[in-house]
């Protein structure tokens, strides 16, 4: 059972007492400790449901007398309503509830709004929902609703929000919270000790999220019990918020996620779409089904915030960083939404060794879908500029951009001054990527032709992957010996249950077959964190394993009695208890745990904090090489290899997985995604999967991935973090800087789109100019 | 999706007949249905709203043979783009046709997708296909690509419209001097694919030339010299699965080291497939050689006037038509 | 037939035929979803832009969501949840698995319909077949070079079962 100690501090806010819990002072596993289930390739578990078709989402939730959702979305992207007329709609065939301002109870939404107000701040904006027998119906009924709006003058992009005299997004105005402002050292004095200095401009798009599976979810309000199937990557966060909201105690609202068609940051938060199917629910007396189309996902369910940054790199001629200065803005879109924050600035403050340093960080409000984190965020939007203009210095000081990489490595986190608990993480990626890619024997760029060849590498760290307290995890031993494992967290595509069940079994001694992991739903599981940091496998993983050496202990306790030897002569393996020194008297677990049943051996973990004087970080870097052909301006990418610091690997075709998927998306984010808006009609022109591009079979280069695999011992009792989010990082800049070297234009503006590589080119004389 | 009636007639006279007094606009009228695939996706996006959809997959008036004869290459308007593709005649004699529909949309969108409805195919343009938005092409006073995010539209300015016309199959049509066969309620025309297409225009504010009530019934490509070759060249913002930014046609014959015919057409650059004839009059009777195809690339885009953001497409659509006919006439690309 | 009212139709789907009343603006992904509740094939863009839908019509693999259900009487429909034999998953299935071809699995029923239309006309395919069988099939989660796999290991399966 866990143990647990108190910390009480009292300040201006009143008593705040922390919980510091113990997994049992476990040692971790060993680097060369032999481990026969951890670090060995498995399916996923859910594959057989998720190949047959009969994986259950939260659309696919069929319930007697279910009905179907329908929002009706502002067409202005700002608009006082003035009329509202729901009448026609409520007599509407089919229908049996509708919800808008006239009848919603207060609710307060985002950091500045309402669940329905009658100011509108953004195309997609909330305005009525529907419930009906067919989502035809609810269809139908929309336009039944009869709204008049005052349309306002608005902006939509971060220079029209800061420009004098611009529309108010909010009436406090267009900068959204404080700019959060870091400095260390002297960065002006660093700057003019440096020999070059880098001073350039990048811009990052708006970009998409488009997991496949759109926000929403199946809600049914029965008497005084909610339950929601909800497409979310955290439980316990949607059944917190959504019980606020709707006034239910937490222990009424039971939120279920059995699978989930990717999330990729946006899911961490209970979203307008999920207390609307709620009330709706509630008011119909009827299971609610609303699920976003894939319009509305676009507009309203978040987006990576496009970026403006400036950066002033300083250096010494031999490379020594002397001061890193960013000025970062970073569009909010109309809302602030909770979750992970967006920190643009954090990479610049960490990745390399500088005594001066300086972020500014300002979010703005436009009038457009609010952004959320979205697969690292902050750091992909920094890395795609400091990476950049980190290749620019290596250019300007003739140093190779991995040496001058290594001359400002920095084993300590910054920022907080402790020691990462993995120092070398990043040394090895780039020993590993660089030999895995060729990099010292890498090909040159050619300087004739119209297909020009050119290579690029990007490095990266990140905040996340390293987990946190607290978490839990039960484990029950069944009579047959087979064991579950239960916990609040959820699997959101990214192989959480077989990653889990290999941490329950190689504790346990049992073939993974004999586990079965019961996650996603706050009616089973206890508590656990939102599955986003890439954070699933190192926060859940050690208390996993915390249970599974208690459950461990009291079986070999009832085996001790079973074969009368002590217990600490017993061991698990492959499902047998194995006396020491006499392999004659090995009984099957079963044998032991029949002689008890029905009584049931059953086992609490936790995960402690993580350790006070490190700091867990997740490292890596990436090559690339291109050929870009100058009169077309396409950008073929020919080859990429990748290395990663995510501790002990317990899976390596899950890690593969993430590593390829991160990088398809990094691949997208450098050369074909980007949100656009018509600024003049305040619309968003692209928010389908037609025009806003993401990458096809066709787009996915050949990867190399070389693992680090070093177990981060300092970091958890399995040594593992994460590699959700991480593989996305360095891959724009990565390209960025090939492109750079195969044309020699740098372009400072994602995505590298044809239209943009063109114009450059055109720009710079070496394609043809532009009439 | 608004709801509809949906009618299965027996002959294709009978389908035209509902097709009569039919309107172009938002709501009402009665629409054909093939294969769906631009139809259903106009009608989701609720920029038309038909009363009834009148279903013409089955009719015996139509088919979908491709059939070789003297008159040349029929293609039935109920052929889909898949069949183009992997039509072994097809792929020997006409394999810039094949291309041309092989390089269109999906495997899955290349199943469904017939010939006649890809020809029938409204824009892409974003400004169209959002309904919030009430567009010249809808029935509007104003043009907002042009004056908007119009990265993707048209270099040549023929029309009120600045959208291109979608369509990969039609490009490589134009160029082959293909001919559609219209039925109407007075019974069948043939007319040019070239006449076929029109920017619209006020009083017409479509892509095509076609009645209202006149169904597609084939389309025909007519005898050509054995010796011709052709190529069908795509530019994408990704590598599959999108509209040509920029696609370029080329149809070409040698004789004697010298052009003996040659047609060239263009895709993504106006709202119906464009004909270069510029550049056919500069290639004609000449000898092949890269300086030659720099001009021809030149005379193709006389006239075209970059919008504001899509400027690019002007070098773009030029190194494709150089490398068109660098590759059809075995000359080295740079 | 009334206009706009519900009408009947049959659909053949994974070699069962289903008698139902639909609107004639009812797509087939819908009915398949909602009357049929034959729930794998997804429904995501409605617009012909991801292929999460995909299901074989005649031995082609097509969007579901551009098909009306009332145009699909009596056509061969397959799903996800006909290619299965019991409990037996098919041998593209299988690779599925085990090449790991999927992460969240939303879009893994449109992947493996447009493979086995792939399979059931070309058992032998390239690597660039394969891949240009689901060109028309997103995969945020960026599976693909597994799915490429997949589809290469399924076609030997197979061969190894015509073999055997």
């Amino acid at each position: 059972m866990p143990a647990f100690r108190i910390k009480r501090q009292e300040g201006d806010d009143g008593v705040a007492l922390q919980l510091i819990e113990s997994e049992g002072d476990l040692p971790p596993w060993g680097p060369n400790e032999a481990l026969s289930v951890v670090g060995h390739p498995y399916p996923r578990l859910e594959g057989r449901e998720k190949v047959s078709g009969r994986a259950i989402y939260a659309s696919d939730i069929r319930l007697p007398g279910q009905l179907y959702g329908k929002v009706l979305r502002s067409p202005y992207p700002r608009a006082r309503i003035t009329r509202l007329d729901v009448s026609r709609a409520e007599a509407a065939p089919g229908v049996h509830a509708v919800l808008s301002m006239l009848n919603a109870p207060p609710i307060g939404w985002y950091q500045e709004g309402q669940l329905f107000e009658s100011t509108v701040r953004l195309v997609g904006d909330e305005v009525a929902a529907v419930a009906a027998e067919s989502e035809e119906q609810a269809e139908d009924a929309l336009r039944l609703i009869e709204v008049a709006y005052e349309p306002l003058p608005f902006v939509t992009t971060i220079a029209a929000a800061l420009a004098p005299d611009a529309p108010k997004v909010h009436e406090s105005g267009n900068i959204a919270g404080e700019p959060v402002i870091y400095e260390r050292g002297d960065p002006e004095a660093g700057l003019r000790q440096a020999d070059v200095v880098i001073d350039e401009r990048y811009e990052t798009p708006c970009a998409l999220h488009n997991a496949l599976e759109a926000h929403g979810g199946t809600a049914f309000w029965d008497g005084d019990q909610l339950t929601l199937w909800d497409s979310t990557q955290a439980v316990f966060v949607v059944r917190e918020e959504v019980a606020r909201a709707v006034g239910l105690p937490e222990h009424r609202v039971r939120v279920i996620k059995h699978h989930m068609g990717g999330g990729f940051g946006a899911k961490q938060i209970a979203w307008k779409v999920d207390v609307i199917a709620s009330l709706l629910s509630k008011l119909a007396g009827r299971p609610v089904q609303l699920i976003l189309d894939r319009e509305a996902e676009n507009l309203v369910s978040g987006n990576r915030n496009p970026t403006r940054q400036r950066v002033r790199l300083g250096a010494r001629r031999d490379g020594t960083l002397t001061a890193i200065v960013a000025e970062i803005a970073q569009a909010a879109g109309a809302y602030r939404t909770g979750g992970e924050a967006s920190d643009v600035s954090g990479t610049y403050q960490s990745l390399y060794r500088c005594p001066n340093v300086r972020t500014e960080q300002t979010a703005v409000y436009i009038n457009a879908g609010p952004a959320v984190a979205f697969r690292a965020p902050g750091f992909v939007e920094g890395a795609a500029a400091l990476e950049q203009a980190m290749d620019e210095l290596a250019r300007a000081l003739e140093i190779d951009p991995v040496e001058l990489r290594r001359r400002n490595y920095s084993e300590v986190d910054q920022p907080s001054g402790k020691p990462y608990t993995l120092p070398e993480g990043l040394r090895l990626s780039y020993d590993r990527v660089t030999e895995a890619f060729g990099w010292q024997d890498r090909p040159r760029p050619s300087s004739s032709g119209t297909k020009r060849r050119g290579t690029g590498f990007a490095a990266h760290d990140w905040v996340g992957g390293g987990g946190h307290d607290p978490g839990y995890a039960w484990i029950e031993m069944n009579a047959d010996g087979t064991v579950e494992v239960i916990t609040g967290t959820q699997d959101i595509g990214t192989g959480t249950r077989t990653g889990l069940a290999q941490i329950a079994a190689e504790e346990l001694g049992l073939p993974l077959e004999q586990i079965t992991l019961r996650l996603g739903d706050t009616g089973v599981g206890p508590y656990s964190p939102v599955s986003s940091g890439s954070a699933t496998q190192a926060t859940i993983g050690p208390a996993v394993r915390a249970a599974a050496v208690d459950l461990k202990r009291q079986v070999l306790d009832v085996a001790a009695a079973l074969l009368e030897v002590s217990a600490v002569r017993l061991s698990i393996e492959d499902g047998k208890v194995l006396v020491d020194g006499d392999p004659e008297r090995a009984v099957a677990l079963s044998e032991v745990t029949e002689k008890i049943a029905p009584h049931m051996l059953q086992a609490r973990g936790c995960r402690a904090p993580n350790p006070e004087d490190k700091a867990v970080r997740t490292f890596g870097a990436q090559c690339v090489e291109v050929e870009v052909d100058t009169e077309t301006g396409t950008i073929d990418i020919l080859r990429l290899a990748t290395s990663h610091d995510c501790g002990r690997i317990v899976n390596p075709t899950m890690v593969d997985s993430q590593v390829i998927g991160g990088i398809t998306q990094g691949i997208g984010f450098a050369l074909m995604e980007e949100r656009v808006v018509d600024d003049r009609l305040g619309i968003v022109l692209n928010a389908n999967l037609e025009d806003y591009y993401v990458p096809t079979v066709a787009d996915a280069p050949p990867i190399a991935h070389a693992p680090v695999d070093v177990p981060d011992l300092a970091a958890n009792s399995t040594g593992a973090k994460g590699i959700g989010e991480p593989p996305l990082i360095p891959t724009a800049p990565a390209i960025a800087n090939a492109v750079y070297d195969a044309i020699g234009i740098r372009i400072r503006e994602y995505p590298l789109s044809r239209q943009r590589v063109l114009a450059a080119l055109a720009a710079a004389g070496q394609g043809e100019a532009r009439s | 999706m608004r709801a509809f009636a949906y009618a299965s007639p027996r002959s294709l006279d009978e389908a035209i007949a509902l097709l009569d007094g039919a309107g172009d606009g938002h709501a009402g009228g009665t629409r054909l249905l093939a294969g769906g695939t631009d139809l259903l996706t106009l009608m989701q996006a609720d920029l038309i709203a038909p009363e009834r959809l009148v279903d013409i997959k089955r009719l015996a008036e139509l088919d979908d043979r491709i059939e070789d004869g003297a008159e040349g290459l029929t293609i039935g308007a109920l052929a889909t783009l898949a069949e183009l593709e992997e039509d072994p005649f097809v792929q020997s004699r006409y394999p810039i046709l094949a291309e041309a529909a092989g390089l269109a949309a999906t495997p899955q969108l290349r199943n469904m997708a017939t010939l006649g409805g890809n020809l029938l195919q409204r824009p892409r343009c974003w400004y169209f296909r959002d309904s919030r938005v009430h567009c010249w092409l809808k029935g509007g006073d104003l043009c907002y690509a042009r004056g908007g995010e119009n990265q993707h539209h048209a270099l040549f300015d023929v029309s009120p419209c600045v959208a291109v016309h979608p369509s990969d199959p039609a490009v490589a049509l134009l160029a082959l001097d293909a001919r559609v066969r219209l039925r109407g309620p007075s019974g069948e025309r043939e007319i040019s694919l070239g006449s076929f297409f029109a920017p619209p225009e006020d009083g017409r504010r479509k892509e095509t030339t076609q009645a209202d009530n006149e169904v597609i019934v084939a389309v025909r490509i007519p005898p050509r010299h054995a010796d011709a070759r052709g190529v069908y060249l795509k530019a994408m913002e990704r590598k599959a699965w999108a509209f040509a930014l920029v696609s370029v046609a080329a149809v070409l014959r040698l004789e004697a080291g010298r052009i003996a015919e040659v047609s060239v057409a263009l895709g993504g650059v106006a709202p119906a497939p464009w004909h270069a004839r510029d550049a056919e009059q500069v290639l004609v009777g000449a000898e092949s050689s890269a300086d030659l195809f720099a001009r021809a690339a030149d005379a193709a885009l006389t006239g075209a006037g970059a919008l504001a953001k899509n400027g690019y497409k002007l070098p773009l659509a030029k190194a494709l038509l150089r490398r068109a006919l660098a590759d059809l006439t075995g000359q080295p690309v740079d | 037939m009334a206009a706009n009212g519900f009408q009947p139709v049959t659909l053949t789907v994974n070699g069962s035929d289903y008698p139902i009343m639909v609107e004639p603006r009812r797509t087939l992904v819908d009915a398949l979803r909602h009357d049929l509740a034959l729930t794998g094939t997804k429904k995501v863009c409605a617009m012909g832009d991801c292929g999460a839908c995909t299901v074989i019509v005649d031995g082609r693999a097509m969007y579901s969501c551009l098909l009306l259900a009332v145009d699909c009487a009596g056509r061969a429909i397959t799903t996800i949840e006909g290619l299965a034999h019991g409990n037996n998953l098919s041998p593209l299935q299988e690779a599925f698995v085990a090449s790991d071809g999927f992460q969240c699995g939303f879009c893994t029923s449109g992947q493996i319909m447009s493979l086995h239309a792939l399979l059931q006309a070309h058992p032998h395919p390239s690597d660039e077949e394969i891949a240009r069988a689901v060109t028309g099939n997103i995969c945020r989660c960026g599976a693909y070079a597994n799915i490429v796999k997949a589809g290469r290991e399924a076609a030997e399966a197979m061969a190894r079962q015509q073999e055997a």
